[in-house]
């Protein structure tokens, strides 16, 4: 299962976007500034947008789902049990697993931003689609939730992931990292040898990288165990 | 000074509260009251019971500028420079006044290339920047910022802290997600359940929340 980009080029309202790469089975980070194109390359890999020239190749990938960066634009029913159900799967299991069993009723809407999103990831979780595109999943999450988040994308046991994210603080275990600039994806490669050579790592990474420790992997955890190691 | 006495809205409950402080940072886990205290503060809502007195007056006669987290639910205009300008234009400001105060908030926030696009054509990030722009071009006495920082990127997220560190605003409010963010207010408020756990400095708070996640991440690395 792979989805491959070949020679892609995409331009809107004087933005163009560039690049070519295999996405295999595992979870992959793409980070980079605001307005480097994330989102794009996002909707190119779900096939909702065509690009310009080059192809973007699904192999062996049977479903596919996007989980866009504003939860609201993704809602479709009137209340929550209903919008959980639109996905066509059983609302109490979601309900559950978002822990919004008593919300059922409500208009979604009215639901927090935390509370929207969750209700969101859980619908995409459950659905457990072979390529699953997770655009910014970690805004307006607190970091208790930021955690489940990591959890369930580290317990996805087969499928792609693609996180398209600039979070700084709360990371899961990722197999390899990618970087969007000036609408250029570049491939950094496999974590741990991509670590070194990724220019929006978080800041606890590169505090850690510039003591000589080499972390096994983007977690905070990743990075405080190999300033131990070299504590010792 | 900020004051809050016998606060009770929409659940929040804040008997006694006065911070003396510039930088305030709101933290807290999500459907805490965050929101809902900044919008009390900022004249949005008025309080059910109780009082706030900011500068010594009430939140309603302040000029406050308000950065929400979902800019496209406020953002009004379809061309950046509108949206900008509609601070002094709703304020009956004289065109050449709007046009200097647009361009100082420009100049302030780095969009000055942005003037002429769409806001419909920017990505969510800019969007938020550009709200910043609007809450600048009104000059504020209270800028208050509700997790504006969700989707900016490190880059951006630097930059909207110089801005506000740069405002000339007597009071920042900041609720945000980024404990390391907040780490370098003034002062620090973690709220839960509608009210405030715990309020002091920086080190003081986030003391108390060490074995929680709400630490800042470079912190245990020290």
């Amino acid at each position: 299962m792979r989805v491959e980009l070949g020679e892609v080029v995409f331009g809107r309202d004087g933005f163009c976007l560039r690049g070519s790469g295999t996405f295999g089975e595992g979870i992959h980070l793409v980070s980079g500034p605001v307005g480097s194109g994330k989102s794009t390359l996002a909707l190119l890999l779900a096939g909702l947008l065509t690009p310009d020239r080059g192809t973007v190749r699904r192999q062996d990938v049977k479903s596919v789902l996007l989980l866009l960066q504003f939860p609201e634009h993704q809602v479709t029913a009137p209340t929550v049990a209903r919008e959980a159900a639109s996905w066509g799967i059983a609302p109490d299991e979601v309900l559950a697993l978002a822990e919004l069993e008593e919300r059922a009723d409500d208009d979604p809407f009215h639901l927090s931003r935390g509370e929207l999103k969750r209700l969101t990831l859980a619908c995409a979780f459950i659905k457990c689609p072979d390529l699953l595109l997770l655009d910014e999943p970690f805004s307006s999450l607190d970091c208790e939730t930021k955690r489940w988040v990591c959890g369930m994308i580290e317990e996805r046991g087969s499928g792609t992931t693609i996180i398209f994210s600039h979070e700084q603080s709360v990371l899961p275990r990722v197999d390899a990292i990618w970087e969007m600039e000036d609408g250029a994806l570049i491939g950094r490669g496999s974590v741990p040898g991509a670590i070194s050579s990724w220019r929006h790592a978080p800041a606890y990474l590169t505090y850690a990288l510039e003591r000589g420790a080499q972390p096994e992997n983007i977690r905070l955890s990743d990075a405080r165990e190999a300033l131990c190691r070299i504590r010792d | 000074m900020i004051r809050i006495n016998d606060l009770r809205h929409r659940g929040l409950e804040i008997p006694e509260l006065t911070l003396d402080a510039r930088h305030i940072a709101v933290i807290g886990p999500n459907g805490s009251g965050k929101t809902r205290l900044l919008e009390v503060c900022s004249g949005i809502e008025e309080p059910g019971t109780g009082t706030i007195r900011i500068l010594g007056r009430s939140p309603s006669s302040l000029r406050v500028g308000w950065v929400g987290e979902f800019p496209d639910r406020t953002l009004l205009f379809s061309r950046v420079y509108d949206e900008v300008a509609s601070t002094p234009r709703f304020r009956h400001q004289p065109c050449p006044e709007t046009e200097r105060m647009v361009m100082a908030a420009a100049r302030m926030v780095g969009i000055g290339d942005l003037l002429e696009r769409r806001v419909a054509s920017l990505s969510g990030g800019e969007k938020v920047l550009v709200a910043l722009a609007a809450a600048c071009a009104g000059e504020p006495e209270v800028l208050v910022l509700d997790e504006a920082d969700s989707h900016l990127d490190a880059v951006t997220a630097k930059r909207l802290r110089q801005v506000v560190q740069e405002s000339p605003a007597a009071h920042v409010l900041w609720c945000t997600q980024s404990m390391d963010t907040a780490a370098m207010a003034d002062c620090v408020i973690f709220m839960e359940g509608g009210r405030v756990r715990y309020s002091g400095t920086p080190e003081e708070v986030f003391e108390i929340l060490k074995e929680t996640c709400y630490y800042p991440a470079i912190w245990r690395l020290r």
